[in-house]
Formats: C-alpha cells, structure tokens, sequence
C-alpha cells in the first residue's frame, strides 16, 4: 500500500505549542491598580507586536490543544 | 521517485461530480457548524462518550496510525456537510491530539504516525567504506611522524600576521 499524502501530518507538525506556551504567557493581562479612564492604555493588542491575536482561528485551536496536551502530560507523568 | 505505469481505475470519471443535481449531497449545502469554536465543541461531546472511546481504543490498538484516524473523521464530517474542508484542516492538530490523549488514558501504545517509516536511513555499509576510505587516504599521504611535524610547524609560520597594522612580536 502506497503511503497517501495525510495533512495530519503537516497541520500537526506545523502547530508549535511551546513557542505558543512561550507568547501565551508574556500575552496575559496585566492587572492594573488605576481605574479605567478616558485616557488609560487599552488593551487590545497592536499588529505589529508579536502578541496573540485571539480572533485568528489557529490561535484558538492552538489554546485548545495546550489544555488538552496539559492534560496528557498529566497522564503521562502519573505512569 | 517510483512511477506508476498501470491505470488507475480506483477513480471517479471525469464529469462524474456533475451527473448529480446541484445541492444534493451535503457537502454542496452550507454547513451545518461555520465557525472553529462550534467544530471543536461538536467533536469534543462526541469523543467524549464512552461508545466512541471504546472504539477508538480498539482501533488504536489494532495498530492504526492516529493521523489517519484523525484525517478520516474530520474528512467523514466534511462529507456529511458538518463542516467545511478549511475548518476541518484547522480542527485537525486539535482531533490528533484528542485522539492521543484518549490513547493515553486507556493505556495503549499507538503508532502517532509521525514518524516517516519509509524514510531511508544511511546503511553501516556505506558509513565503514567512508571510514575505509578516509584512513586510505590518510595513511596515502606517505607522510612520516617527522614530516607531519615540519609541515605543521610550516603552516603556523605561514599563519602570522604581516600586515602594515600587525602587531610586532
């Protein structure tokens, strides 16, 4: 049987966890003591930084499966 | 690369997509889920039950690779028009993972099928007629240990710097 062309493969390999790991964790938001005012910085994200953007599709899938890799780490670790 | 000369006839004719009305298999209609976020939550509560993990597991352990799992559902769903092709791509690293974790839960040892098998490795034959090879061509050189020692010495006086900007020893 020939070996067929599987885009599991790709898409899987493609989805780096660890350097979302890395950008989901310098992209939490900051707790901030002043009061939210006319002139206070916002918080939604430039384009041009590298910071998430949570609309982008891949970005959710990718928040998804890190639950889910949690998880099987979890599982792993107990064996 | 190996080329097939025998015809194909585990394919459809040409025109063959056109011989049915317009709209009537499902993936022609719009999907029933749109977006990535419905996909995920509809796969989520369908792998969650227990007659689908049962399953899984059996599967996984007759030795199926987790990525052709993974690409059979998400390709299956496309034609029951749950969901479009462009989503189930997206959905896919996520199913994988699902599918693994179940794997996981249960015990089993699965073929992830990331590994390419067929990749071919370098053979001990050939990596010995390197090693053969490269000791012929040292010990060709003819060179004794005194020679090899003027020769070094050679190539060192021929490292200093004789710039106009050289420092002076």
């Amino acid at each position: 049987m020939s070996r067929q062309y599987n885009p599991a493969i790709t898409a899987y390999k493609r989805m780096d966890l660890d350097g979302f790991n890395k950008l989901d964790k310098s992209t939490e938001p900051e707790k901030s003591s002043s009061g939210g005012g006319l002139l206070s910085r916002s918080s939604i994200p430039s384009k041009n930084s590298k910071e998430l953007d949570y609309s982008n599709p891949a970005v959710r899938v990718a928040k998804q499966m890190q639950v889910i890799r949690k998880y099987r780490d979890e599982i792993n670790g107990d064996k | 690369m190996e080329i097939n000369n025998q015809p194909s006839f585990d394919a459809p004719i040409p025109g063959q997509s056109l011989t049915m009305e317009l709209g009537s298999r499902p993936w022609q209609s719009p999907a029933q889920f749109t977006t990535v976020d419905e996909t995920i939550d509809y796969y989520m509560e369908r792998m969650s039950s227990e007659d689908f993990m049962v399953q899984l597991a059996d599967v996984l352990e007759m030795g199926t690779p987790v990525t052709v799992l993974a690409n059979t559902i998400q390709m299956s769903s496309v034609m029951e028009g749950v969901h479009t092709v462009d989503v189930g791509m997206l959905v896919l690293p996520m199913l994988m993972e699902m599918i693994m974790m179940i794997g996981d839960s249960a015990g089993i040892q699965y073929d992830s099928g990331l590994e390419n098998k067929d990749k071919p490795k370098t053979r001990d034959t050939l990596i010995a007629k390197v090693i053969s090879d490269y000791e012929k061509e040292v010990s060709g050189a003819g060179l004794s240990d005194r020679e090899e020692k003027e020769v070094k010495e050679e190539v060192e006086e021929e490292e200093e710097p004789k710039g106009l900007m050289a420092r002076r020893t």
